[in-house]
């Protein structure tokens, strides 16, 4: 009896081993060469797939989220307390009804990645990339703004809810409602509320890379934010949210920001005296001045004294000195843009007044530099 | 072929048979049927508890103390961005978070997500998000500060400003993790 189950139990364990050694050499295949030199380890795509974000304030059920510490001019405590933030699906409401979003696409997700400096302009750097979904092709993808955009419209690759055309799925949407909910009470006055929310926003082309500057011995970066949303609104109220102000609401707000470059990194420290000593307690953000680097690769000397291309007379210096800015004042990755379709205050359809539209485009930061002091 | 096969079982039986004995009683046949169904491809799920600094931290002097007295008990973290330059410190960090139903599994996807899963077809590491996440007075303050250290000499630091959470976060969804190629 016993022998006749370990026969049993030993053919089975057999049986068992043969078979996984012949399903895992079906998994294995050789690499070529010209295959292996496509292999590198490049970064760490991330989705977050029916995500919901919500942190309240609710002293009845004992939940607080505040921020402190902070002083008026008069030296009386700012409390402020984040009554509400939420990351949901358009469509919430202004944060009512919080439903699960997509964020970023499995073929075009939210990055970390290692790039190389000699592909960007940066030589024989490695930089730390945190990029948002990419923009594609115009013409190719989605309008970045419109929350009923469809394939073909834009080169945004995040998608509002729909259908996608080609296998018939659903589309439970790319583009989260955002919104952050404060309430600010200066000293013992009567706490006030601000509430901005953001409809359907799309962060797709927003990346920011970070590398260490040798010169300076400081750790550099570049940020390009750009977000795009049908509806900004920004209203403040009582502290129960029942006595609001007009609210002010940007429809169709377009941000591409740019702020650094490979020319100009951007830098932030800690503030230094004169001296060179620290003084804490301050900060200082800077963005490189173009002039430096255009000093530094001797472009500065060598522009031709009537500004054309044809003032260089042939000299080859003064030729790539030129064509230098050309390129910099010509490269629309360099430059912010804000466009606000109409700014609307008070009841967006009945009777609130329109502004009309708004647009500050192609600005470039030759140089910025921004300290905080005390009061 | 079948040779060979017969072979392998011999061996495979001889080397088999010392750890039949010391097991047989309890194991117990599985059929075809019941075999295939099985494949080793379950996730985890965890629960847990993060507790930072809840009685003050190992260290204690002038600055750092057990959480009783006035001094600060919460885990401190200086980064530097400039060689020689100030530092920006999380300081008096403590508290504790605490989760139920954190998974993580290896999920393949070949279908849904508005027809990316079918173009994408390939393995993902899934993170199932907690749902709920309770937050017990966890608490930073953000500061800037001459010096890494308190105890380092010209110690001077400004706080800027504190934030306080408690209570439960809600935070749904699953985060899917993959390599992504140079593109």
């Amino acid at each position: 009896m016993l022998s006749g189950k370990i026969k049993r139990l030993v053919t089975i364990g057999s049986v068992s081993a043969l078979l996984m050694c012949s399903a895992a050499k079906a998994e294995l295949a050789s690499l070529s060469d010209n295959e292996l030199s496509s292999v590198d380890g490049a970064g760490i795509g991330m989705v977050f797939e029916d995500f919901v974000f919500n942190a309240v304030t609710d002293a009845s059920n004992g939940q607080s989220f505040k921020i402190s510490g902070i002083k008026s001019t008069k030296g009386e405590d700012v409390d402020i307390t984040v009554s509400q933030l939420y990351i949901a699906n358009a469509g919430s409401n202004y944060g009512e009804t919080l439903n699960p979003v997509n964020l970023g696409r499995l073929v075009n997700p939210y990055e970390i990645e290692l790039l190389d400096g000699n592909d960007i302009g940066l030589d024989d750097k490695a930089i730390l990339q945190f990029a948002a979904p990419k923009k594609i092709a115009a013409g190719t993808g989605y309008d970045c703004v419109s929350a009923s955009a469809v394939e073909g419209s834009g080169a945004c690759s995040s998608r509002p809810a729909g259908t996608d055309a080609a296998s018939g799925e659903v589309i439970i949407g790319e583009r989260p409602d955002l919104g952050l909910k404060l309430q600010v009470q200066v000293g013992a006055n009567a706490p006030d509320s601000l509430s901005i929310n953001a409809k359907s926003a799309v962060f797709d082309g927003s990346y920011l890379r970070l590398w260490g500057d040798d010169s300076k011995n400081q750790l550099v970066g570049e940020y390009r934010l750009n977000f795009y949303t049908p509806e900004l609104s920004i209203s403040s109220c009582d502290a129960s949210g029942q006595s609001c102000g007009n609210t002010i609401y940007m429809k169709n707000f377009e941000l591409e920001l740019v702020l650094g470059n490979q020319f100009q990194p951007m830098s932030i420290g800690v503030t230094e005296a004169q001296d060179g000593s620290i003084q804490p307690g301050n900060f200082v953000f800077e963005i490189a001045s173009i002039k430096d680097y255009a000093d530094q690769k001797g472009y500065m000397a060598n522009l031709p004294s009537n500004g054309l291309r044809s003032g260089c007379n042939g000299n080859t210096s003064c030729e790539s000195a030129w064509d230098f800015f050309n390129g910099y004042y010509t490269n629309p990755d360099f430059k912010s843009n804000l466009r606000i379709g109409a700014m609307h205050i008070g009841d967006i359809s009945g009777s609130g007044q329109n502004f009309g539209s708004a647009k500050i485009e192609g600005m470039t930061i030759q140089y910025l530099k921004m300290s905080s002091h005390d009061l | 072929m079948l040779k060979n096969i017969k072979i392998r079982i011999n061996v495979l039986l001889l080397s088999l048979l010392p750890l039949s004995f010391t097991a047989v009683a309890e194991l117990s046949s599985i059929n075809d049927e019941e075999m295939s169904v099985i494949s080793g491809q379950a996730g985890v799920y965890l629960s847990g508890e993060i507790t930072l600094n809840e009685n003050g931290g190992p260290i204690k002097n002038a600055y750092f103390g057990d959480c009783t007295d006035d001094k600060r008990c919460g885990a401190r973290i200086a980064f530097q961005t400039k060689q020689n330059g100030g530092w920006f410190v999380l300081d008096d960090m403590k508290g504790s978070f605490s989760f139920q139903g954190l998974t993580l599994r290896v999920r393949d996807i070949n279908s849904g997500f508005g027809g990316d899963g079918a173009k994408f077809n390939s393995q993902v590491l899934e993170i199932g998000l907690p749902d709920q996440i309770k937050v017990d007075k966890f608490q930073y303050t953000y500061a800037t500060s001459s010096t890494a250290r308190p105890s380092d000499a010209g110690f001077q630091q400004t706080d800027i400003y504190t934030v306080e959470i408690d209570g439960d976060i809600t935070m749904q969804g699953n985060l899917l993790v993959f390599p992504t190629g140079n593109n």
